[in-house]
């Protein structure tokens, strides 16, 4: 096992509340939420299996050492897990059950062949249709797949969830000294700067045959 | 490629900023050796973020080189390694193939440009083809495919973005960590689709004057190739969108040396520049009416 200081990234002399800063940072980078749906989720859950295991290690030694301070919570953010990989697809009675779990093991030809199999258009299939067009990268299409299941099935929390994390609705992480940005609500003046600051680079120019901006 | 990719300068550290001059002036370099001097006009941004994104991390060796455009002082510059090299190569197969699309996109008279260029890197194609057959068979590809749903008229954003997206996806396929090589083909593939959209945003005018495919004109609506108000929303929203998977795949490798450069791309310069691009303001110097342009539309 890896030392569980490295994979919090503080050293060993870290106060406990360092400890904790360390770890709440890194479990708010690698949550469900920034992962929704997208086919690096396996791996970010690994990570996070990873940080809690390190977290908890490291409080049961001090605990039990001499570093001990007797003011901790356990499992303070247990909460944080992405439980088994398939329970996103899994639970509700499905009529597409064989298309979830083709999803959950990413093989998406052949959750896309089932679907496409299918005749009944309803609310599902157009949710399950949005999210094979999301893990490819289709975001544009998956968000229309979206809109129309929420239309057709307003009540169902698992397609309206889907849908706000493809109009970027949630918060996402965002590391120590980056404010939340969105394209056009920048000030354009930044950019000048960007551009000046590369001056030294001055030889640049485009692959179209065009002189960039600086 | 076009230049887009940029880190936001004021979160780097001087450090980081000497390593990003040194990669830049390094590919360009690289380019001279190994394409000779004229193939060094096809730098650019993006083709230093796929090199720092293919370099895996690793801490460069430096030296101090003059070169043409800098004669007085030395710069720091990165030695020779893998990755510049397949950087270089992949520019050169790129560059040339975008030159050809616009020969053919173009009329006599405007393609003039576009064939003397490639006259110009035909002998470095020839080369880079040879060093990389799998990557120059895929981009010959990529433009088949494009040149099929221009025909179509294709409605959708994602299938013309997609096969650009996939092109540079496929620049990682060569990675031996399978960890390493998922999060580069994610963080490619978003690149890819970002770039292609700023590059269809940026082009919409002119595309419109000249009746060029583009997808951005059919997906939403516009006045004279200015977006509206609603629609520049709703394509920043799916621009961002693609940076935000960017920014979660990046979060899932090491990238030694460049996090700061790249965390500072994904998280804040490719916004800055995708505002500038949706606004207008982009091009400092706004390329001048090419009259031979109309002749040849």
């Amino acid at each position: 096992m890896k030392d569980p200081y490295q994979v919090l990234g503080v050293p060993s002399t870290a106060t406990d509340e360092e400890v904790k800063k360390a770890y709440r940072n890194l479990a708010r980078k690698y949550h469900p939420d920034n992962y929704h749906d997208n086919p690096l989720a396996d791996l970010a859950q690994e990570r996070m299996k990873e940080i809690n295991e390190a977290y908890e290690a490291i409080q049961s030694q001090r605990k039990n050492g001499s570093y001990q301070t007797g003011s901790h919570q356990t499992g303070g953010y247990s909460g944080y897990g992405y439980g088994n990989s398939t329970a996103g697809y899994g639970y509700g009675a499905s009529g597409f059950q064989r298309v979830r779990v083709a999803i959950a093991q990413r093989d998406l030809n052949l959750a896309e062949e089932l679907l496409n199999a299918s005749t009944d258009h309803n609310a599902e299939w157009n949710f399950l249709k949005g999210v094979i067009c999301f893990q490819r990268g289709w975001l544009d299409e998956a968000k229309r797949y979206y809109e129309t299941a929420v239309q057709m099935d307003p009540d169902n929390r698992e397609y309206q969830q889907a849908l706000d994390v493809a109009e970027g609705r949630q918060t996402a992480y965002r590391p120590d000294g980056y404010g939340s940005m969105a394209t056009g609500e920048c000030a354009s003046a930044n950019c000048l700067r960007i551009c000046s600051i590369l001056m030294c680079c001055s030889m640049c120019s485009g692959g179209g045959g065009y002189m960039c901006c600086c | 490629m076009f230049g887009y990719v940029r880190p936001a300068q004021e979160k780097l550290t001087e450090e980081d900023r000497q390593r990003f001059q040194a990669v830049y002036c390094g590919l360009c370099h690289t380019l001279k050796r190994r394409y000779g001097q004229l193939s060094r006009f096809i730098l650019n941004y993006d083709l230093v973020m796929l090199a720092m994104l293919l370099s895996g991390g690793a801490v460069c060796d430096c030296d101090a080189k003059r070169c043409a455009v800098h004669p007085l002082k030395k710069r720091p510059c990165m030695g020779c390694s893998d990755a510049l090299d397949t950087a270089a190569d992949y520019s050169v197969i790129l560059t040339w193939w975008q030159l050809r699309d616009g020969v053919t996109d173009h009329g006599f008279w405007g393609s003039l440009k576009y064939r003397l260029l490639s006259r110009l890197l035909r002998r470095a194609y020839q080369k880079a083809k040879k060093r990389q057959p799998m990557f120059d068979h895929r981009t010959a590809e990529h433009l088949q495919e494009l040149a099929q749903l221009e025909q179509e008229q294709c409605l959708s954003i994602d299938r013309p973005a997609d096969t650009f997206a996939r092109l540079l996806a496929g620049a990682a396929d060569s990675v031996e960590n399978s960890v390493h090589r998922r999060v580069l083909q994610q963080m490619l593939y978003h690149l890819g689709r970002w770039i292609y959209l700023a590059d269809a945003a940026d082009d919409l005018k002119k595309d419109l004057k000249s009746g060029n495919y583009n997808p951005l004109a059919l997906r939403y609506e516009h006045t004279d190739g200015v977006l509206t108000e609603e629609s520049r929303r709703a394509l920043a929203r799916t621009m961002d969108q693609s940076i935000r998977m960017m920014a979660a795949a990046f979060e899932l490798a090491d990238f030694g040396v460049w996090t700061n450069i790249i965390r500072s791309t994904v998280y804040q310069g490719l916004y800055v520049v995708g505002t500038a691009v949706l606004d207008g303001t982009f091009r400092r110097r706004p390329k001048k009416d090419n009259p031979t342009r109309k002749a040849g539309a």
